[in-house]
């Protein structure tokens, strides 16, 4: 007998309904989320702990969120399709070792299913675009450009075939 | 039209084409990433043809088409195995505490737990969450349907139903067979959870088949769902 399939693809995975960033940016590192439409992230689920050595982060500063009142509970403020935690740092150790920050954060889809906390070991550089560890790359770039460039190669050919050079003699 | 004029506009067929194809599969990326389906549908085998193809990403989780046997801490700690409902139809519901459409849930299970209790129908929660905290809440809220509890062990129950990274809430509903009828993502609302639970009584009945009980959900629910409210 057929199994019963589960259809919990009708929600975004977490990774996909927030989707972290972090950049350094002189002696803040700056993480970001990018919250897809119909989901939120909770203000105060939201957590940054030194995980490299000698690294010393203070309370991350964010904007304030849009109040959402739940009958359960209660007031909190979330937010909605983007947020940027400022997450000032200190290094005791001279740059010896690469900075890494465990982030740790808590969102909800509005239709009505909230994920369990979930935890990233981010990886700042400078000017990068910023790494979180688990978050699943996409292909689709890269299908696209190929496709691009695949055509105007195809086109160049056609265009080329039986052209002849007017070379003067 | 000259071989030339042939040529240019074979070119810029293939352009297009190709232009096409990168915009396709740019755009189907970032439908990917910030349009949510619609909530809260059934799973049936054949709703989830179709819902396979809005699948985001990974391998859709498989739900097993009986009741698994597993065992969880009951409230007072006793381990306490989900055959000791066998011969009843079950609506068992997945929740932490942390979770506001959980707690939003609770108060209609209640109802369905008194409702459909002359009717071989059992209300069974499952908790993922901290045992302490579970009692707390289960106070706070009276819940009086039986409350399963477990972290890991419980998280592994959730795997047993195909949920091996599980969002809450999510409810399975069964006949009295152990036939698992439908898998439900999302917070439960009253005309998804009576439509549902009509179809099981018609099953408990023999009135319906499964596969056709299945297929009314999907159709019901996924109707329900493209109309909200």
């Amino acid at each position: 007998m057929r199994g019963v399939e589960s259809n919990d693809t009708d929600f975004l995975p977490p990774d996909v309904a927030f989707r972290i960033a972090a950049r350094l940016d002189g002696k803040v590192v700056k993480i970001r989320w990018v919250i897809a439409d119909g989901y939120y992230l909770y203000r105060s689920k939201i957590d940054v702990k030194a995980e490299s050595p000698d690294l010393v982060v203070s309370t991350p500063e964010l904007p304030a969120g849009t109040v959402k009142t739940d009958p359960y509970l209660g007031t909190q403020q979330v937010f909605t399709q983007q947020v940027e935690a400022i997450v000032p740092y200190t290094r005791l150790d001279a740059g010896a070792h690469p900075i890494q920050m465990k982030v740790t954060y808590q969102g909800c889809a509005e239709a009505g299913l909230c994920y369990p906390p979930i935890t990233k070991v981010v990886f700042p550089t400078a000017g990068s675009p910023p790494v979180a560890a688990n978050v699943p790359p996409y292909p689709w770039e890269s299908v696209a450009i190929i496709a691009g460039a695949f055509a105007f190669l195809l086109a160049g050919l056609v265009l080329r075939k039986g052209r002849k050079l007017d070379i003067p003699t | 039209m000259s071989s030339g004029g042939l040529r240019y506009l074979g070119a810029a067929l293939i352009v297009l084409v190709g232009i096409w194809l990168g915009a396709k599969f740019h755009l189907g990326r970032h439908d990917h990433d910030g349009v949510a389906v619609p909530a809260g549908v059934a799973s049936t085998p054949h709703a989830t043809e179709d819902l396979a193809l809005q699948a985001v990403e990974g391998p859709q989780a498989v739900v097993p088409a009986k009741l698994p046997d597993f065992s969880l801490a009951n409230l007072a700690g006793k381990s306490t195995s989900i055959a000791s409902w066998n011969g009843k139809s079950l609506v068992i519901n997945f929740w932490a505490t942390w979770c506001a459409p959980c707690q939003r849930e609770i108060p209609l299970l209640k109802t369905l737990a008194t409702e459909w209790a002359d009717r071989n129908l059992t209300v069974v929660g499952i908790a993922v969450d901290h045992p302490d905290k579970v009692r707390e809440f289960a106070g706070r809220f009276k819940i009086d349907y039986p409350v399963l509890v477990g972290e890991q062990d419980a998280l592994d129950v959730a795997g047993q139903f195909g949920m091996a990274s599980p969002a809450f809430p999510f409810t399975v509903f069964t006949d009295q067979r152990g036939e698992v009828v439908a898998l439900f993502v999302g917070e439960l609302h009253r005309p998804q959870a009576d439509f549902i639970l009509s179809q099981v009584q018609s099953l408990n009945q023999d009135r319906i088949q499964l596969a056709e009980a299945r297929r009314a959900i999907a159709q019901a629910l996924s109707a329900m769902a493209d109309k909200p409210g």
